[in-house]
């Protein structure tokens, strides 16, 4: 079966993807593949936001989240009378068979998953298997996306570094995740007394063992960022001629860390 | 299963005045659109067919697509045709009685009740012609350029002005270039590039920044969000190509905007409006340590030695050092000095996107001009040292204005275009800034004609309203409305709204949104999705393309199209006779909508070779070729760089002018701007709105209004998809819906305000309500709300309170300046204080009591009508 894969890096959080499948499936009707969508509250194609960094190093992470159409599937396996696998792979909820059977919903994650409560029915990602049937190559999201964040790519073609969301690891998904950066630290060197900031002071990162991480120059505006880190607990020791060192926690295992502006004093 | 049973084509940007973007394909079954979708131009072309280009530099390849690149608001727009605030039909106000008492004093508080579109046109004929036998036809204001749809045959911006013109004569609206006030105003006196003040001469600029640019700055830019109602998503992909090429994104503004948030390298937060001193201290280290191109000055600049002085502090005893800036602007002195130093030893170019504190708050010239002083230091037009935009790529069809590769023309709408033309003007107009003064029936007088296809010599022409004899304003026919929710100080118009001598307000709109509850009498108008038209693209930044645009769907309610109602009017007005004889027909012209679109097509500028009208009719579209040999056209202002003397600039010594002598001869004694831009703490249009001043001790914040993120302008505030994203609405305690408040959380502790809180922004003009959004995304000091949130008006008038978060109802009413007509409508003071929610329903229980509101789409027209018997 194809695949599904996101790439973070470049995404740029239009969520055109998101509505693509609600201008898709809201007040349409595709039954028996999919009955129509509420207006709001379901996200068979959910894009979400988070906010990393303080002022003035801030990021926004966009992850896109949806079905796997997993080759293990949970809600097949409890619920095959009203789910189905078709030849291409896709995973569907009969829309006619499915009424009524709120039992299904524990079956699969909150957020891929939505009772609709006028229909009473539970209702998920079908992969556009309507479109799909009446020639289209790709879902709405997919088609939609303008930087080509989002494509369907063969097994072959996933980066070795792309991975399954948590929920849908080992359960063979078909959606996959890659370049969402992992942790980063911020800081700029300063002489607060003379206004300038400190360019090329050796900045060192070094984690809780005391082995040293890696090693940065400040740059032209007396800046360094430490990135792709593990969650940890690091330090940061900075060294600059004619200035006394200064060390700083920089603990990665909740969130990114911003040192923020650094002022040295002279040694 | 059937999944369709009609495709059509349209042209879904919101450029209005008949330019376009964004060619979309809709899919419709039964009569009911089902969806909206890219349009692939492989389906009729090849690459070679459209000589499909590439930008190639330091080993990439950046290449435009065979899609469309629709900004995500293509793609929801059948929420605003099915919306639960569309107008079904002609609405009355219930207490106006064109034969009796009119009750000016009761707009926006009554209620309206169904007429049919006979009664309606009955009554807008007769009014017509009462006011013009009474008063003069200069006493009827027309406003025809509203934020709204595009289109051509149905010109939704400005149909009436025709008709108005051809009987007899009107006032009319001049919309100034309101996104990009500074560059008007200021940047035109300093290197002219006629008639916009950006630099018009953009050309393969974005190949050049990616060959020599070793940065740009997007100085108060956000190509992630201004584009998008306009031209799509281009500029995103072209901000990812940067980073793949290294180009370093350095971002300069008070938020941590949407491309800032995903793109950028570095950002340096700045106090909104403070970007003057920013500039000014960077002169500063580039004069003290001789870091700025003196060879160039020399030979393409003037007057730079009265800058300089300036600059120094010769002048007024201030050297304008980084010291002296951090106390202004709030970055920190050592960060102005590097980034001085980084700029004077790399090549570097700015991209701008219209908007935002920047560009539109008060003196905005002079942030504009300095910008220009900044890059004529490095040496503008130099290889990597430009000005560039990222939307408005073919702005008032100008080819120069694409830093993409072009097309062999720009087709146009003209043929078949009913609307408006901007800049054409009869001999009566206001300037939108001054309309709230000018209705309440003030006299006023002003520079220049305001709108963005004037010289800048125009400015030093005056005018007034009324004219001599006139009777000043008596009705108002607007269409697409949004004066109170996007111009300078809504409070202040709600007022002048309320007046007597407004006899008759006419709008034409498909929603109950902006003024219309203000309104007389409202007809219902159709969306671009009903109505066949024709159209264009040309701002997406990867094809010219023309469209012919078929109706995707049945009608909604009883409405008409703007053209369709206003010809409704002239059907009524023939009988009439006199100036009114065969009116009809002058307006028609006979034509039917199918003749119209064909005559656009005629006069679209495409070369007869290439003309195949069954061809457009079968395709839906028509894909234009670049033009053979783009990439050896010159790039940016490398002309002027290379030959000052045979490429000079429209200025009137042809040079980039520190000094301008036009503004020295023209506005004498003009302390606000004068002849080198200044950094100005106050004078007489804006005597205290900055943060040194005494207002600030009551009103501490500078606000940040952008363009927003989910709507364009006041449009698509009903989308259901939009307002359940957490940076489109909060949603308070009360269940409704609230425009956030961005407040960082170093100052939402100091005012023990929570993330979800409601809260107020205001000051002596009103108060704005909204939902706290507490984010490291906007500097302390600073708060943010989007412009354009829908009314929701619980006292209106100065003094106000709005719900609703339209916080362009307390921006400042004065002008850039005391010359310059420009408006504010950001980076003004405010006060933040949580809501007292409870206290307000107590004391305006009606308004908090809308039966029809939902979080989801937001107010709804049902509530503003009489239940019908």
């Amino acid at each position: 079966m194809k695949n599904i894969l996101f790439d973070a890096s470049l995404c740029n959080g239009c969520y055109s993807c998101q509505f693509a499948c609600k201008d898709e499936h809201c007040g349409n009707d595709w039954s028996p593949i999919a009955a129509p969508q509420p207006m709001t509250g379901q996200f068979w194609c959910k894009m979400e936001q988070h906010d990393r960094g303080k002022c003035p190093e801030v990021k926004v992470q966009y992850t896109l989240h949806m079905c796997g159409h997993c080759d293990n599937c949970s809600l097949l396996e409890y619920a095959p009378d009203c789910v189905y696998r078709r030849d291409d792979g896709l995973i569907i909820i009969d829309s006619e068979k499915a009424r009524g059977r709120k039992d299904i919903m524990e079956h699969c994650n909150e957020d891929l998953l939505f009772w609709n409560e006028e229909l009473e029915l539970p209702q998920k990602c079908t992969g556009c298997a309507h479109l799909l049937d009446n020639g289209w190559e790709v879902p709405r999201c997919v088609e939609i996306c303008p930087t080509q964040a989002l494509r369907v790519v063969e097994d072959d073609e996933l980066p070795e570094n792309a991975t399954n969301l948590p929920g849908q690891e080992g359960k063979g998904s078909h959606f996959f995740v890659v370049n969402i950066p992992k942790k980063w630290i911020y800081g700029c060197l300063v002489d607060r007394e003379k206004n300038e900031v400190i360019i090329g002071a050796t900045a060192r990162l070094i984690d809780a063992n005391g082995a040293e991480v890696a090693t940065l120059a400040t740059d032209e505006f007396g800046e360094f960022r430490f990135k792709e880190l593990e969650d940890a607990e690091y330090e940061v020791t900075i060294s600059a001629d004619g200035y006394k060192d200064v060390t700083l926690a920089a603990d990665t295992t909740q969130e990114d860390v911003v040192l923020g502006d650094i002022f040295a004093t002279a040694a | 299963m059937q999944i369709a049973d009609k495709t059509t084509h349209k042209n879904m940007s919101l450029c209005s005045f008949g330019n376009g973007a964004n060619l979309t394909t809709v899919d419709a079954l039964n009569g009911k659109v089902v969806r909206m979708r890219p349009a692939h131009f492989d389906e009729y072309y090849t690459k070679e067919d459209l000589n499909y280009w590439y930008i190639n530099a330091k080993g990439h390849t950046f290449e435009p697509r065979m899609q469309t690149l629709n900004s995500p608001f293509s793609f929801m727009y059948k929420t605003r045709t099915y919306s639960p605030n569309r107008i079904p039909y002609p609405l009355q106000r219930v207490d106006w009685d064109p034969n009796g008492e009119r009750h000016p004093e009761n707009r926006g508080k009554s209620k309206y009740k169904r007429i049919s579109w006979d009664e309606a046109t009955d009554i807008i004929a007769a009014e017509i012609n009462r006011i013009d036998k009474t008063y003069g036809r200069n006493s009827i204001f027309a406003q025809g350029d509203g934020h709204g749809e595009t289109g051509s045959v149905h010109g939704p911006h400005g149909s009436m002005c025709n008709l108005l013109d051809m009987t007899g004569g009107l006032t009319m609206q001049a919309r100034q270039p309101d996104s990009w006030e500074g560059w008007y105003w200021g940047a035109k006196h300093a290197w002219g590039n006629e008639p916009l003040g950006q630099n018009t001469h953009q050309h393969n600029l974005f190949k050049d920044i990616s060959e020599h640019s070793d940065a740009l700055l997007f100085w108060g830019c956000d190509p992630e969000t201004t584009p998008w109602g306009w031209s799509g998503q281009q500029a995103s992909r072209l901000c990812f190509w940067f980073t793949e090429i290294g180009v370093k994104q350095i971002h300069i503004a008070p938020d941590c905007n949407y491309a800032n948030a995903v793109h950028s390298d570095m950002w340096i937060p700045v106090l909104p409006n403070t970007d003057a001193a920013l500039q000014l201290a960077i002169a500063y280290v580039w004069i003290t340590e001789g870091t700025y191109d003196k060879e160039y000055l020399a030979t393409h600049a003037d007057g730079f030695d009265w800058f300089e002085y300036y600059v120094l502090g010769k002048e007024d005893g201030e050297p304008k050092t980084p010291e002296w800036a951090e106390t202004k602007c709030h970055v920190p002195a050592y960060r102005i000095k590097a980034l001085a130093r980084y700029w004077a030893s790399h090549v570097v170019s700015i991209g701008h996107c219209n908007g935002g504190s920047f560009i539109r708050s008060c003196y905005s010239h002079e942030p504009a001009r300095l910008e220009v002083y900044l890059l004529g230091m490095q040496g503008v037009g130099r290889p990597g040292v430009n000005q560039v935009k990222f939307i408005e790529w073919a702005l008032i069809g100008m080819d120069s204005f694409n830093p993409l590769p072009p097309g062999y023309f720009l087709p146009e709408v003209r043929g078949c275009y009913h609307g408006a033309v901007l800049g054409e003007l009869p001999r009566s107009f206001i300037p939108k800034t001054l309309v709230p003064a000018a209705v309440a029936g003030e006299h006023i007088s002003w520079y220049g004609h305001t709108t963005s296809r004037h010289h800048r010599t125009d400015q030093f022409e005056k005018f007034e309203f009324p004219q001599p004899g006139d009777a000043g304003v008596k009705m108002i026919w607007s269409d697409s409305p949004c004066w109170c929710t996007c111009w300078n100080c809504g409070n202040a118009y709600e007022d002048a709204l309320r007046k007597d001598n407004v006899e008759f307000f006419l709008v034409e709109h498909p929603w109950m949104e902006n003024e219309c509850c203000y309104a007389d009498i409202i007809l219902p108008i159709s969306t671009t999705l009903e109505l066949d038209d024709f159209g264009v693209d040309t701002y997406s930044g990867q094809f010219n393309s023309i469209i012919w645009e078929d109706a995707a769907c049945d009608r909604v309610g009883e409405s008409l199209s703007d053209y369709e109602a206003v010809l409704e009017v002239a059907k009524k007005l023939e009988p009439y006779g006199g100036k009114y004889r065969h009116c009809v027909k002058h307006y028609s012209r006979f034509k039917s909508i199918e003749e119209w679109r064909e005559e656009g097509y005629d006069k679209c500028d495409i070369p007869e070779a290439w003309k195949d009208l069954d061809l457009l009719k079968k395709q839906g579209y028509q894909v234009m070729m670049t033009r053979y040999g783009w990439e050896d056209e010159p790039a940016g202002m490398i002309e002027f760089y290379e030959d000052p003397v045979n490429n000079p600039m429209e200025t009137p010594t042809g040079k980039i002018e520190y000094y301008s002598s036009a503004l020295a001869e023209g506005f004498p004694g003009d302390k606000e701007r004068g002849p080198v831009a200044h950094w100005i703490e106050n004078g007489p249009a804006h005597p205290d709105e900055r943060i040194g001043g005494e207002r600030a001790k009551k009103y501490p914040f500078l606000l940040v209004s952008n363009h927003p993120r989910w709507r364009v302008h006041a449009n698509y505030d009903d989308c259901p998809w939009t307002r359940e994203i957490e940076t489109c609405k909060v949603i308070g305690p009360d269940g409704y819906a609230y425009e956030p408040v961005w407040i960082n959380p170093v100052d939402a502790e100091k005012l023990g305000i929570e993330n979800g809180d409601v809260v107020d922004l205001f000051n002596e003009r009103g108060t704005v309500m909204g939902g706290a959004y507490v984010t490291e995304r906007i500097m302390p000091g600073a708060v943010y709300q989007d412009h354009g949130a829908h009314l929701d008006t619980i006292v209106p008038g100065i003094g106000g309170i709005d719900r609703g978060g339209a916080n362009n109802l307390i921006c400042p009413a004065a002008t850039s300046s005391t010359n310059a007509a420009g408006e504010v409508t950001g980076g003004f003071l405010v006060g933040v204080r949580k809501s007292d929610l409870e206290g307000l329903k107590a004391k305006y229980p009606e308004k908090f009591a809308m039966e029809h509101y939902t979080p989801e789409t937001g107010l709804c027209w049902m509530d503003y009508v009489v239940e019908e018997a």
